[in-house]
């Protein structure tokens, strides 16, 4: 930045409060001038993720490029008794990057890098503002893949994986984004930098690694991460089986499941999203059909065309409409693309959508997708289904137009209600989305009070005063909940 | 529309139902040449819709950073072809970039003056040559892109028939007359009579229309159509950008007889792919040719598929690049104004190309082949290939 440019920039903020002046200094300091940004319009940018979470407020936003620079902006957040929240893509849709209480924004996307590929014990390092697209478009040529893939990896990055654990179609064999992080490279709270986990054999003693994957930057700032590699499959297989019953697809996916097979991947879409995908790519998508699957299977030739076959018999079985197999790359491409961009559809029908994720046993998924049309019937609203069947983790999509008064309100009981039929089937809050703000309200009910404490305490070990990402994952009352243990200023000041 | 200073709010005039469309999923971010550039939210379309929320529903002040984020959209309309809602993206950042130019006065002035050139055929080729000679004296800048050489001759490009029009333009007109030559002899090949429109319709408008002089651009969109409605026959486009300015004209006027001219211009490899058993069979060139596709092609034209079809007969091996049709930052006059950007989003072209281990690259447009030829790259228009094909001479 030239020193016109800087004089404009303190031109602007002559009417910052003196406290934040001098937290802005020390910040550019720290990072350089342009790479701190205070701008009114920017803050609010920054105080929303994909979720639609009403949002927060955003304290000054750092863009630093190295290990160092996120020490050197945490020591200055410990001096001036800030909070910190991690950011990448924002895509998140539990609202895990929303600030709360004017915190300093850290948006690691200049940190993009990948550092090293080691081949030999099938890792690479990378940072952790890599997209997870572009990791395994650039491991490909190798034979490689980085196996998590959620729906947004065209845009998500590792290093969110890492915050939300996330998962994707294809962690129904590979398991998600836990199975796949060698090591960490961490900025505590403190400001020390410390590495979890190993590359070579498992390590010894306390699972550090484990507890910080998926601890959503309530334990700190993951800047390197050591991902393992996956091996590309020899070979793919790709089906397309339409139903005239949603029932039947459910339990299509439990019969494939319970003969013995582990397909890479199952997805199920309803009518609705499946049309709505269709007008998007034009994959082909039966639009008649009530609901359909996608199945892949995947490894030697001879051995997917068997499972390729007993899916279509498995299917038949369940009154299929039709079977259809990709028989090109660009076919399978365009079949996944729709299945991966559908959440983004919405917006042909309503303009807001309200993504949920919870886990039900498979065996229930039929039962609690009827309740889930039945509960969105009864507060007058448009649901769509597309989940990830194999492990019986939904996605329903509740779809609402904001403007339109008290639709809001319906749309959270409704949330509350779809939540708590998930629960009562012996499901789980998260499937790969994350607590963030959005399910904390929900922790104890699924957790005990004794589960909570603990949790607790094994995050004031890392962060005894909440400094990083105050006010998510643990439920409100919570000692880590109460983001006025930091000096920060209150929701609305600088709105 | 009132001029406003800094700091005040704006009316952008954007139809709110289009300006709602957007859920904020954020799938739109990877195919942002800007926001791939800096990783910063309002460089981003989600973000620079959500400030455009802001300013018009909201009455938020342009501050500098809100200015910025708007001027600094290339514009390639990469986001629209990816967004699975359909938010039309176009629709959204004109009325805009339209607002923000006549809020400055003198900026405003200054467009029109810069871009008034480019409807006066005789000086723009007087300033082609100027800049050319300076050019080999060494006193332009090497990011400006301007070529080494110019058109020979200032004489109109002979008529070999009354079939299609070919359009010409400005700056290409009088810079890349070469590729006009090519395309001619293409066309003639295949036994198509072709008459360039040259000084008749000089300019399409699509540059004013991209910094926001939408009442100029609709004049030289009017004045086009009456040039060119003496027949209703085929209107050939070489350059993407005008290509796709012009079949937008019948959007720009809303007139029936506006979009009866949209209805005939035809980007010419979309044109030609359909016509290509009227060309003699060759000895196709011993290259390997990569082609980037020109964001106007494919996010606004979405013919870019046809480019391919046209030359494949004529060459050894066409490459993809890898980065899915990303912009590579010439953006029309872009690259002039944002030089720092535009380099650091050609970086990532240029790392494409360079995987792809091309031989030659081949665009069909005029701003794209002028900002890559700069970072050194080899650079022809696709007719160009096929032209040296059909001559037999080969590399």
């Amino acid at each position: 930045m030239g020193f016109v440019e800087s004089v404009r920039v303190r031109i602007a903020e002559r009417k910052v409060p003196p406290a934040d002046r001098a937290l802005l200094r020390d910040l550019r300091r720290a990072l350089a001038h342009d790479r701190v940004r205070f701008d009114a319009a920017e803050r609010a940018l920054f105080a929303h993720d994909a979720s639609f979470d009403e949002g927060g407020v955003s304290g000054p936003i750092c863009f630093p490029v190295s290990t160092a620079e996120v020490q050197a902006l945490t020591r200055v957040a410990i001096d001036h008794g800030r909070a910190i929240v991690p950011r990448g893509a924002g895509t998140g849709l539990a609202g895990g990057a929303i600030p709360l209480g004017a915190p300093i924004v850290v948006s690691l996307m200049k940190m993009n890098r990948i550092l090293e590929i080691d081949g030999d014990n099938r890792v690479a390092w990378v940072e952790p503002g890599v997209v997870n697209l572009d990791l395994s478009n650039q491991l490909r040529p190798l034979g490689y893949h980085f196996a998590p893939d959620p729906s947004s990896q065209q845009v998500c990055t590792i290093g969110g994986n890492v915050a939300n654990n996330s998962g994707g179609p294809h962690c129904l064999a590979y398991g998600v984004t836990d199975a796949h992080i060698a090591a960490l490279e961490v900025v505590l709270p403190s400001g020390e930098v410390a590495v979890f986990g190993e590359i070579g054999p498992d390590e010894t003693g306390l699972d550090l690694r484990g507890a910080f994957v998926g601890s959503e930057g309530t334990l700190g700032i993951a800047t390197k991460v050591a991902v393992r590699l996956t091996k590309n499959p020899p070979a793919v297989r790709t089906l397309l089986l339409a139903f005239s019953a949603m029932r039947d697809a459910a339990q299509t996916v439990s019969d494939i499941v319970a003969a013995g097979m582990v397909p890479a991947a199952m997805e199920v879409m309803d009518q609705k999203i499946t049309n709505a995908a269709e007008n998007f790519v034009g994959a082909g998508y039966p639009r008649d059909a009530a609901a359909i699957l996608l199945a892949e299977v995947e490894g030697l030739e001879g051995g997917i065309a068997i499972d390729a076959r007993r899916i279509e018999e498995i299917g038949q079985r369940n009154h299929a409409t039709s079977v259809r197999r990709a028989e090109t790359e660009e076919e399978r491409a365009l079949l996944w693309k729709g299945r991966k961009t559908a959440f983004g559809a919405v917006a042909q029908i309503k303009p807001d959508y309200y993504l949920h994720d919870t886990v039900v046993p498979r065996s229930s998924l039929a039962a609690v997708l009827e309740e889930i049309y039945a509960i969105a019937e009864r507060h007058d609203l448009v649901v769509m289904n597309v989940f990830h069947a194999g492990d019986g983790n939904l996605h329903p999509l509740l779809i609402f137009d904001a403007r339109v008064p008290g639709e809001i309100d319906r749309v959270h009981r409704a949330g509350d209600e779809i939540v708590r039929a998930s629960l009562a089937a012996g499901g789980v809050l998260s499937g790969e989305h994350g607590i963030g703000v959005e399910k904390q309200g929900f922790m104890e009910e699924l957790f005990s009070a004794d589960d909570l404490e603990h949790q607790n305490r094994l995050r004031e070990t890392f962060d005894p005063i909440c400094r990083a990402n105050p006010g998510k994952v643990m439920p409100i009352g919570h000692s880590c909940a109460d983001i006025q243990a930091l000096r920060s200023v209150p929701t609305g000041v600088w709105g | 529309m009132k001029a406003v200073s800094a700091g005040e709010s704006l009316r952008l005039g954007i139809d709110p139902d289009a300006l709602n469309k957007c859920v904020q999923c954020g799938l739109c971010l990877p195919h942002c040449p800007t926001f791939r550039a800096t990783g910063d939210e309002s460089f981003s379309p989600r973000g620079r819709i959500a400030l455009m929320r802001a300013v018009q529903n909201d009455g938020a002040p342009i501050t500098r950073d809100v200015e910025r984020a708007f001027e600094t959209c290339v514009q390639c309309r990469g986001c629209e072809t990816n967004c699975p809602s359909q938010v039309p993206y176009g629709e959204l950042i004109e009325p805009t970039r339209e607002a923000l130019a006549q809020r400055s006065r003198w900026r405003s002035r200054l467009f029109e003056t810069l871009l008034g050139f480019l409807a006066r055929p005789a000086w723009l080729r007087a300033g082609a040559g100027t800049a050319v000679a300076l050019r080999r004296m060494g006193l332009v800048p090497r990011r400006l892109g301007v070529p080494e050489n110019t058109a020979d001759s200032n004489a109109p490009i002979p008529a070999t028939g009354d079939d299609v029009f070919l359009f010409t333009g400005c700056i290409m007109d009088a810079w890349q007359r070469d590729v006009h030559d090519a395309a001619t002899r293409v066309l003639s090949a295949a036994g198509v009579g072709v008459q360039a429109t040259g000084d008749a319709a000089p300019c399409c408008g699509a540059l004013h229309r991209h910094a926001g002089l939408s009442s100029t651009s609709e004049t030289h969109a009017e004045h086009v159509i009456r040039a060119l409605s003496t027949d209703d026959r085929p209107i050939l486009v070489d350059s993407a950008g005008c290509g796709a300015a012009m079949k937008e004209y019948g959007q720009w006027l809303g007139t029936e007889e506006a979009r009866a001219f949209s209805a005939r211009v035809f980007d010419i490899h979309e044109w030609l792919s359909e016509q290509l058993d009227r060309l003699p069979r060759v000895e196709p060139l011993d290259v390997k040719l990569a082609v980037q596709d020109p964001c106007h092609l494919r996010h606004v034209q979405k013919v870019h598929l046809a480019t391919r079809t046209a030359l494949a007969p004529f060459v050894r091996e066409l490459v993809e690049l890898d980065d899915e049709g990303l912009c590579c930052g010439a953006g029309g006059i872009y690259f002039v104004l944002e030089p720092e950007l535009a380099g650091t989003i050609r970086e990532r072209k240029c790392g494409a190309i360079e995987r792809a281990g091309a031989d030659v690259v081949v665009s069909a447009n005029p701003g794209c082949s002028m900002h890559l030829a700069a970072a050194g790259l080899e650079v022809c228009h696709p007719m160009q290939i096929i032209d040296r094909a059909l001559a037999g001479r080969t590399g």
